[in-house]
């Protein structure tokens, strides 16, 4: 049993990890380091001279760090996948009569199979924007099923937390509105860095506050939505914090660590648009979002557990 | 709530270097490794200016050797430096030079002509000239490229030259997936003399 819980804690970390390296590999350009799929220039470590590379692959598109930077990713993601594999395995084995784990985890595991192959669909189609956008989605929806299974298995642990706790009723409609929100959030953000980059590609001579300026009404529909998120959240600290009987301090530290959250997400944002395009603070802005999806729902799991006030 | 911090705050402070080292590793792999610098030389242009190794400066230069009555790899050559000089129109950091390796025929007004037969209409592409013993002392000592028997021996090589004046690369000019190699590089270059 604990087996499967610091499994499953692992590979919530892991697939984290997972999602920043997979937003480094983009940041870097490495993303079609590796021009085959799931071998790198026909081999299963990458070449580390030219002469390695097999005929039948055109000689100029190979660049050794970029490709070791692909390869590092490939490697991460096999290794996340074995950890699901072994926390599905463990899980089936000690909670297969618990649906509210098993299913969370067999989608996980089913959707990871899925995210390898959409890898292989991103090399064969020359990294198509739809397809990176669906990758990072399958992505962040693993990572909300894996810290579901987590807290889950947490609480059969401590069957007593949150049941001190009282908090609003009708507060399903918030956590559904911000996860949705959130999802559109990352998807017009990415909408936004694919279009940064094919302009880019068409027009490599023009720097990046031009680039922003031809990117038009996206970088808008980002911004406002953003300003809504910051709303909801906000209304979201004022139910959990202030209308409720008692709340857990996970609830509370989650709720403050949200805000600071969207603090940060405001500012890296605005130093994006006004200042420059800087890979290392793109690449924390879409990580932050993946934790502030995680936290809503962890605090949506908490909520679900608790007693309700009636309003 | 503290513990977790401890790990939280030097975990991202790794992750955050650890990023910006790759991030760093991949833009310089990028980069392009310096030859050796282009000697000085003084020839003459299709309208009869001088052209030296000064007009070099503050440009990133795609250079070749050919001569206007060649019909082997030439014709290729010339398509090939065309269709760059075309797509780099907007680009003024830009410029090609073809030196001639048939100064004996090649004249200035044979180059000028041969300029507007391959449509150049702005300063940007220059044809040089000089006479025959320094053409081949450029070509052999100061690009290192087989010189002897002009005009018919001459390489099919495109060099490309940064803002200092240093030889940075040298690419087939007959060769699509090379020039491919060139487009990317010229760009690099660009950005690497505007920032």
């Amino acid at each position: 049993m604990t087996s499967f819980r610091n499994f499953i804690f692992l590979s919530t970390g892991l697939t984290y990890l997972l999602i920043f390296i997979g937003g480094l590999v983009r940041v870097a350009g490495a993303g079609m380091g590796c021009p085959d799929w799931p071998k790198c220039f026909g081999r299963w470590i990458p070449p580390t001279s030219i002469e390695q590379i097999p005929s039948h692959i055109d000689p100029a598109t190979f660049n050794i760090v970029l490709a070791w930077i692909e390869y590092c990713n490939r490697l991460f993601g096999a290794i996340v996948g074995l950890s699901i594999t072994i926390t599905l395995f463990l899980g089936l084995k000690h909670y297969s009569h618990l649906p509210h784990i098993k299913w969370p985890l067999i989608s996980a595991f089913g959707l990871t199979l899925f995210e390898g192959w959409l890898g292989s669909v991103l090399i064969d189609t020359v990294l198509n924007p739809v397809t990176i956008t669906l990758h990072l989605f399958f992505a962040l929806i693993i990572v909300m099923l894996l810290l579901y299974v987590s807290q889950e298995a947490y609480y059969l642990d401590n069957p007593d937390a949150e049941k001190q706790s009282k908090y609003p009723s009708n507060m399903k409609a918030l956590f559904g509105l911000l996860a949705f929100t959130l999802l559109f959030e990352v998807i017009l953000g990415t909408e936004i860095r694919g279009g940064l980059e094919m302009i880019r590609k068409e027009n490599p001579m023009v720097n990046s506050q031009f680039l922003i300026d031809m990117l038009g009404p996206f970088k808008y529909a980002h911004s406002i939505l953003g300003f809504f998120i910051t709303v909801l959240c906000a209304l979201l600290w004022y139910r959990v914090v202030k209308q409720s009987l008692n709340p857990s301090n996970l609830m509370v530290q989650t709720s403050t660590g949200l805000l600071l959250l969207i603090m940060v997400q405001i500012i890296t944002g605005e130093v994006l648009v006004f200042f420059d395009v800087i890979p290392l603070i793109q690449l924390f802005h879409l990580w932050i979002a993946s934790w502030i999806l995680g936290i809503i729902s962890v605090q949506y799991c908490a909520w679900k557990r608790s007693g309700l006030i009636d309003e | 709530m503290n513990k977790i911090l401890y790990i939280i705050v030097p975990g991202i402070l790794f992750l955050a270097f650890g990023a910006n080292w790759v991030i760093q590793k991949a833009d310089r792999s990028h980069d392009i490794p310096i030859i050796k610098e282009v000697p000085d030389f003084i020839f003459h242009d299709q309208a009869g200016r001088l052209f030296s190794n000064e007009r070099l400066a503050n440009k990133i230069t795609v250079l070749d050797f050919m001569f206007t009555s060649c019909t082997g790899p030439c014709p290729l050559m010339t398509s090939n430096m065309t269709d760059l000089y075309q797509e780099f129109r907007n680009v003024m950091e830009v410029q090609f030079v073809s030196v001639t390796v048939d100064p004996l025929i090649d004249s200035e007004s044979k180059l000028k002509e041969y300029a507007d037969f391959v449509g150049v209409d702005d300063d940007r592409w220059q044809f040089i000239r000089s006479d025959l013993e320094s053409t081949k002392d450029l070509k052999q000592n100061g690009f290192m490229l087989y010189a002897g028997e002009l005009p018919q021996g001459h390489a099919i090589k495109f060099v490309l030259i940064d803002q200092d004046g240093n030889i940075r690369k040298y690419f087939d000019g007959t060769d699509e997936a090379s020039l491919a190699v060139l487009r990317k590089d010229i760009t690099n270059l660009v950005k690497e003399l505007r920032s």
